[in-house]
């Protein structure tokens, strides 16, 4: 049950990811993106990381994703049909570097992953716990204190960033 | 084939999508889509790695790249409606200059 799950799951997220890439309308590749961000908090889910599969939901589906709508939907750019357009070479050269990295990162995790059987959580008794908002709050608030620190930071530097770039002048 | 094997296999796949994506596209707001589906399919290696080693310290790096990808869309976007207002139309072949 699990397997078939995480089997369809899996395509959806290679299909909604190649939808991105090939809708000509900006607003269909974010509705795209949107299909992509939620099969992969499904996939979270699957591998017990309760905590992300919310964070996901509403850090990108929530506000990433309707940013970008926003924005599509303001400047309302022109359809872009990559497959009739004469830029042949720009064409062959970005697929073929995309399967050029797909083969090296598959067969790069193929030789890393594929013998060996992790110590996943199914088997042991304090299965699924490590993903729980429980372990995650005890990890973030002692030993990533100062990082988790710092993205306050990080945040406010986008804060003032946004509000320059967005002053009229 | 493990769980965690597949779902490496996955995020592979979706990274090597987006990189083509940004290559391929000239609109940079699906560019930027692009980056967000690599950033996404790293997101999903760390998780897979931080289910295959029990712990959760790869969640806490997921939250970072969280951060840091909503800092980077708004940025981001912030730039391409600078670009759209200056010259009414959105192309990455177009800017030549990081004048404001």
């Amino acid at each position: 049950m699990e397997q078939a799950v995480l089997l369809i799951i899996g395509v959806l997220a290679v299909a909604s990811a190649l939808g991105v890439v090939l809708m000509p309308n900006a607003v269909y590749s974010a509705m795209m993106l949107l299909l992509n961000l939620l099969s992969l908090a499904i996939l979270f889910l699957l591998l017990h990381s309760q905590f992300m599969f919310a964070a996901q939901l509403i850090i990108y589906a929530g506000a990433i994703l309707v940013l970008f709508l926003f924005v599509v939907t303001l400047l309302n750019p022109e359809g872009e049909f990559i497959f009739r357009d004469k830029k042949r070479l720009q064409r062959a050269g970005a697929i073929s570097f995309g399967l050029f990295l797909a083969a090296l990162l598959i067969g790069a995790f193929i030789a890393a992953f594929g013998k060996v059987q992790p110590t996943f959580a199914d088997s042991s008794g304090a299965a699924g716990s490590y993903g729980s908002v429980e372990a995650f709050g005890i990890a973030l608030f002692t030993q990533f204190l100062l990082p988790f620190e710092l993205t306050s930071l990080v945040l406010l530097v986008a804060l003032i960033g946004a509000v320059v770039l967005g002053k009229r002048k | 084939m493990s769980q965690i094997t597949f779902t490496l296999l996955i995020s592979a796949v979706i990274f090597s999508v987006g990189a083509a994506g940004v290559l391929l596209r000239r609109n940079p707001l699906v560019q930027f889509m692009s980056i967000e589906l690599m950033l996404n399919a790293v997101n999903l290696a760390l998780i897979s790695f931080a289910g295959s080693m029990g712990t959760a310290e790869g969640q806490i790096f997921v939250l970072m790249v969280l951060t840091v990808a909503a800092a980077e869309a708004v940025v981001g976007l912030g730039i391409i409606v600078g670009m759209f207002r200056k010259r009414n139309r959105i192309d990455v072949d177009d800017i030549r200059s990081m004048d404001g």
